[in-house]
């Protein structure tokens, strides 16, 4: 797989250029800073191998967050806010899929109209103000470890463990990859297809709201302005991972790997005290290489079928 | 198809209307003068201090206050926009905190031929770009961000005596603010031979960046003693990722803008000092000044606002 | 045929590969095939699907690049490194996948990216649709030019396919499998624009599975059977069950026959169903072990009668019986479960999800009833691909191979396997040979008759005359949406269905 290849050459690279990165504790806050990303793209692969796209998780990371922060300052018992939260965060996915199924929007539309509603839903909820404080039971989602390793690390991994096995082997994955590959044949297969497009647009914003609860419990506190630009940043690392923006084809394990791609090639930039002028050029020309040396294996790899 | 498109513009148009109609502040009945505060945006606990100061001078004055923002912080031409809108409705004086100190000189220039006084408050318009656009403004009111950032360095170098390692969080690289910060806290650090500055990056203003970043200097550098950010947000997410570090009690946090969540930090010793500068205060005297340009009267070029260190 | 016998000089060979040689990662695909074609005559490709032909003619229009071999054309060897080159030297292709732009009208396809300009800038829209106009009649083809792609019939896009091969006045022309989409009369009008071309000298090189058209049309047809040179004879010389025999290196009985039939009980009854633009009370029957064909031309209602059965499109009047059961079929989900199956005209866009493996193409519509709590049993799954790809001898290396890579015959023996794992009873074939090739297509036939012989009912939609004459137990002609004509097994003859279907 080339993705796993650029993910080592970039590791080794960083090995050689400073001595801070291959360290116990950092490998493990640059695992750590994936997580964000790394939730949220769980969801993205599921869209987009359907062929579809969602522009929304970031508002709706601020929109689960803040609905998780008016519930515990309401004090709502903390479970009852996290599932108020991962409720909130799941609905507004079931209206991105409603309005790509029912109203037979490109998903394009349906969810940048989504991306603008769940911002200004937080904005409204919180006056525009974070919510901050919260009890050190719920912040240990983030700063617990278990066995050295922390949680939100935990967290995805188990989160990827799952995605994979429906993927590969529940029907809702096999569906998901047979919708993206061919909606027609699928539908004419007796395939209930607007149903399980909705359920892949409500994963997208179950994980986006748990990603919000990862993100409160890291920051100590909801921010409505929180998640600006993370499609990009999840969309990014779907893509580095392999997985075709036409649907169809790909993994959770690529984008797992495209997440940490990303966070690899920040914290590098960082430890190796970059300009922030130039860690955008290093970023951007890493995902389009990424995605070009992908494509150019899979040619090579792939039979002609004439 | 376009017939589904037409429906959800409806459907979205109806809602907009029904969500701004209930907003606070614009009210239907317009009589005697209306000022406009356009802030960088509304979603910063800074501007939205700088908000109250203003409605309430307003209220006691009895003059009508539109506030305006754009929904990002750094979204110039949003503000723009916003800006030109305004001068199109003829209100009587602009109060504005400008995005880009020079992007926003066009919007000044505009407000000048529409004859709208215009009062500038906490971020400072670039001189030369003022002076070549041949635009005026009717005052400056704000606090001195060189200076703020110079009493964040003495700050940090008292407590560290004068001796020690210090990192830096950059806001958006470009930006005024930030870069007057980073100038005062730069220029106090170099009068004393210790302390050198080994990390400065930037975390774009942002609280989660800020956890990241400050994260990984802690890894190139991990004997730092202080870090100072460009703003509170940035220092509260610094702070978090200090915490997950355990490393709390050796390392001190300065941040700027005093919000509340900075003062709670301070309170409970998990944030060293931030920088106060009084957005109510600004607020409030924005409108005074604007009252007195309607009655003609004269008011200074400048008016400081204090800057108090909070710790 | 007027090019058979012209004067010698104009016989002279305008092309030549030799020892042309192709691999690919872990296939060889051609191995040193040799091909000569001469000016003015209709030389056929002849082979079954992966013999090479497709990929010889990809090395001749320059897709793809040799490995070894040596090409001349006009005496002159040459080394042809692109698709531009390759036009340069007079080589036009028409591909079997159509690739015309829907939103663009016929003359804007024909002429796209060499559109005519006035003073170099304005596109010459009067002059690019006369132009194409008259090419379209030199066709003999009613195509209107300026009208969007979108809007032709399957038909009329491939003859403007053939149009802009021709705009650009080759020497020699590929034609894949030109006739698979048109009825009986575009046959031959194209049949006579082909003998137009040859006449002005232009070679043809010709594929097809119909061994009917090339004996009509052909002039001389190259035998290749996997990836290599069999023989090159002239078709006058050529016999009928011979070159079956070379294509398939084995004998295969080219008749058709439909086998014995018991006729059970009613499966699916069909009054005056309707739908706007389309279907016009059309009521029909099916019975158990039964084989209905449905003859009829392009556009006469037949796949839109499947699709509105199916629960693809939706009826606006009528009343579907299943079992005897008046049923309201809202999707194909309820036609699925139903026990009704609708195997496709286009296998590629709508029976096939391309990229993913036989086992899962197979399982699609039973996921259901191979999983417990949601999770797919692999095991049962495996199995039951399986034992299709055995049943129905599938060729692939295994199950887990992507659709893609399979034959034309074999994807479509995938999609039939998806029916049958449902255990549907009643079943939809919309063109089930359509672009495959002999041998696979008697396999299909064999499949047919053991299905119908095992109690399904069968309803087979066809453009081939013979086939529908040879299997059906029954024949229903439609044209304009309406059942025109019912023939039984003895009745139904090519000629008398063709004459029905053209309201003769």
């Amino acid at each position: 797989m080339g993705t796993l290849g650029g993910l080592v050459i970039l590791c080794t690279g960083l090995w050689i250029a400073t001595p801070h990165f291959v360290t116990a504790s950092n490998l493990v806050n640059v695992v750590q800073q994936s997580t964000i990303i790394g939730v949220i793209a769980v969801g993205m692969t599921f869209v987009i191998l359907t062929g579809g796209i969602d522009l929304s998780v970031g508002s709706i990371v601020a929109l689960a967050g803040i609905t998780f922060g008016t519930l515990v300052q309401a004090n709502v018992p903390l479970p009852l806010a996290a599932a108020g939260a991962l409720i909130a965060g799941t609905l507004c996915g079931a209206v991105n899929g409603a309005l790509v199924t029912i109203g037979r929007l490109p998903p394009f539309i349906a969810t940048l109209g989504m991306m603008s509603v769940a911002r200004g839903i937080a904005l409204m909820l919180s006056d525009g103000r974070p919510i901050s404080g919260f009890p050190a039971g719920f912040r240990s989602l983030a700063t617990g470890t278990v066995a050295g390793i922390p949680a939100p690390v935990i967290i995805m991994l188990a989160l990827y463990g799952a995605a994979h096995f429906v993927l590969t082997r529940v029907r809702l994955g096999r569906y998901t990859y047979a919708i993206g590959g061919n909606e027609e044949a699928t539908a004419l297969s007796g395939v209930n297809v607007r149903a399980y497009k909705t359920i892949v647009y409500c994963i997208s914003g179950f994980v986006s709201a748990l990603t919000s609860l990862l993100l409160v419990a890291r920051l100590n506190s909801a921010q409505p302005i929180a998640g600006i630009s993370y499609e990009l940043d999840a969309i990014a690392a779907v893509v580095i991972g392999g997985t075709s923006l036409l649907g169809g084809s790909g993994s959770v394990v690529g984008t797992l790997i495209g997440a940490l791609i990303m966070s690899v090639l920040r914290n590098g930039l960082n430890l190796l005290g970059v300009s922030s002028y130039v860690q955008q050029v290093a970023i951007g020309t890493v995902i389009v290489v990424a995605v070009l040396v992908d494509m150019a294996l899979r040619q090579r790899a792939s039979l002609p079928t004439g | 198809m376009i017939r589904h498109y037409l429906r959800t513009t409806a459907v979205v148009l109806v809602a907009a209307v029904s969500v701004t109609g209930c907003n606070r502040g614009e009210k239907a009945n317009r009589s005697g003068p209306t000022l406009a505060l356009v802030v960088k945006t509304l979603n910063n606990a800074f501007f939205i201090e700088m908000e109250k100061g203003a409605k309430a001078a307003a209220d006691s004055l009895g003059i009508q206050l539109v506030v305006q923002a754009p929904e990002r912080e750094i979204d110039v031409e949003k503000q723009m926009e916003i800006v030109e809108n305004l001068i199109e409705r003829k209100v009587d004086v602009l109060l504005l905190v400008p995005s880009g100190s020079r992007e926003i000189v066009p919007a000044i220039v505009k407000a000048n031929a529409a004859k709208i006084p215009v009062v500038i408050v906490d971020t400072r318009v670039d001189a030369a770009a003022l002076k070549s656009a041949n635009a005026r403004i009717a005052t400056f009111i704000g606090s001195d961000n060189v200076d703020g950032g110079r009493i964040a360095g003495e700050f940090v170098a008292q407590k560290l005596g004068g001796k020690g390692k210090v990192a830096v969080l950059e806001g958006i690289p470009g930006h005024e603010t930030g870069d007057s910060r980073l100038r005062g806290f730069r220029s106090a650090i170099a009068k004393y031979p210790g302390l050198t500055i080994v990390a400065s990056q930037t975390a774009n203003w942002e609280r989660d960046q800020a956890f990241n970043v400050a994260q990984n200097i802690l890894q190139s550098h991990p004997d730092i003693q202080a870090i100072f950010a460009c703003n509170d947000v940035m220092a509260l997410g610094a702070v978090e990722a200090i915490a997950a570090a355990g490393r709390t009690k050796d390392i001190a946090v300065v941040g700027f803008d005093a919000q509340d969540d900075a003062r709670t930090a301070i309170r409970q010793g998990r944030m060293a000092a931030t920088i106060a500068q009084n957005p109510h205060e600004m607020g409030s005297l924005a409108v005074i000044s604007a009252s007195k340009l309607l009655r003609n009267e004269t008011i200074p070029a400048v008016q400081p606002v204090p800057i108090d260190l909070v710790k | 045929m007027t090019t058979t016998n012209g004067d010698t000089a104009a016989k002279t060979a305008i092309l030549r590969m030799e020892g042309i040689r192709k691999e690919f990662p872990g296939v060889v695909a051609l191995d040193g095939v040799d091909l000569d074609v001469r000016r003015g005559e209709v030389h056929v490709l002849l082979g079954e699907n992966g013999a090479g032909k497709s990929t010889l003619m990809k090395i001749l229009s320059g897709a793809y690049t040799k490995d070894a071999g040596r090409v001349w054309i006009d005496g002159m060897e040459t080394d042809i490194s692109g698709p531009r080159m390759a036009r340069e030297l007079g080589v036009g292709i028409i591909y079997q996948e159509l690739t015309l732009i829907p939103e663009l009208s016929a003359a804007e396809n024909v002429y796209l990216g060499r559109e005519p300009r006035r003073l170099r800038t304005v596109v010459d829209r009067s002059r690019m649709i006369a132009d194409t106009r008259r090419i379209l009649n030199d066709l003999g083809a009613d195509v209107p030019p300026a009208a969007p792609t979108r809007t032709l019939s399957l038909a009329q896009r491939q003859l403007v396919e053939i149009a802009k091969a021709l705009s650009l006045e080759p020497r020699i022309l590929v034609m894949d499998e030109p006739t698979s989409a048109l009825t009986t009369r575009e046959t031959q009008s194209l049949f006579a624009a082909i003998r137009r071309l040859t006449a002005r000298g232009v070679a043809i090189i010709y594929i097809s599975h119909r061994l009917d058209e090339i004996f009509e049309i052909g002039d001389r047809v190259t035998v290749l059977r996997d990836g290599r040179h069999v023989s090159t004879h002239t078709v006058r010389s050529a016999d009928r069950r011979e070159l079956v025999r070379l294509m398939a290196n084995r004998e295969l009985d080219e008749g058709i026959s439909g086998g014995t039939t018991v006729r059970g009980s009613e499966l699916l009854r069909v009054e005056n169903l309707t739908r706007q633009g389309a279907l016009e009370n059309v009521s029909f029957s099916v019975h158990a072990g039964e084989i209905v064909g449905i003859a009829g031309l392009l556009g006469a209602g037949r796949t839109e009668l499947a699709r509105v059965i199916f629960g693809a499109d939706n009826a606006d009047g009528g009343r579907i019986f299943v079992r005897g059961k008046l049923q309201n079929i809202k999707s194909p989900r309820d036609a699925v479960r139903l026990g009704i199956g609708f195997l496709t005209e286009d296998r590629k866009a709508q029976g096939l999800v391309l990229g993913r493996s036989v086992r899962d193409n197979i399982a699609l519509p039973v996921l259901r009833r191979l999983s417990r709590l949601g999770v797919v049993r692999r095991s049962e799954e495996v199995a039951l691909a399986e034992s299709y790809v055995r049943d129905l001898r599938i060729r692939t290396p295994s199950t887990s191979q992507l659709a893609l890579h399979l034959s034309g015959g074999n994807q479509q023996k995938v999609v039939l396997a998806k029916w049958l794992g449902c255990k549907a009873d009643i079943l939809f074939l919309d063109e089930p040979t359509r672009g495959i090739d002999v041998g696979a297509k008697q396999e299909i036939y064999a499949l047919i008759n053991k299905l119908a012989a095992s109690g399904v009912g069968i309803v087979m939609i066809s453009s081939e005359l013979p086939e529908v004459v040879g299997l059906s137990d029954r024949v229903l002609v439609m044209r304009g949406g309406k059942i025109v004509g019912e023939f039984n097994r003895a009745e139904a003859t090519q000629e008398r269905l063709l004459a029905c279907a053209v309201g003769a």
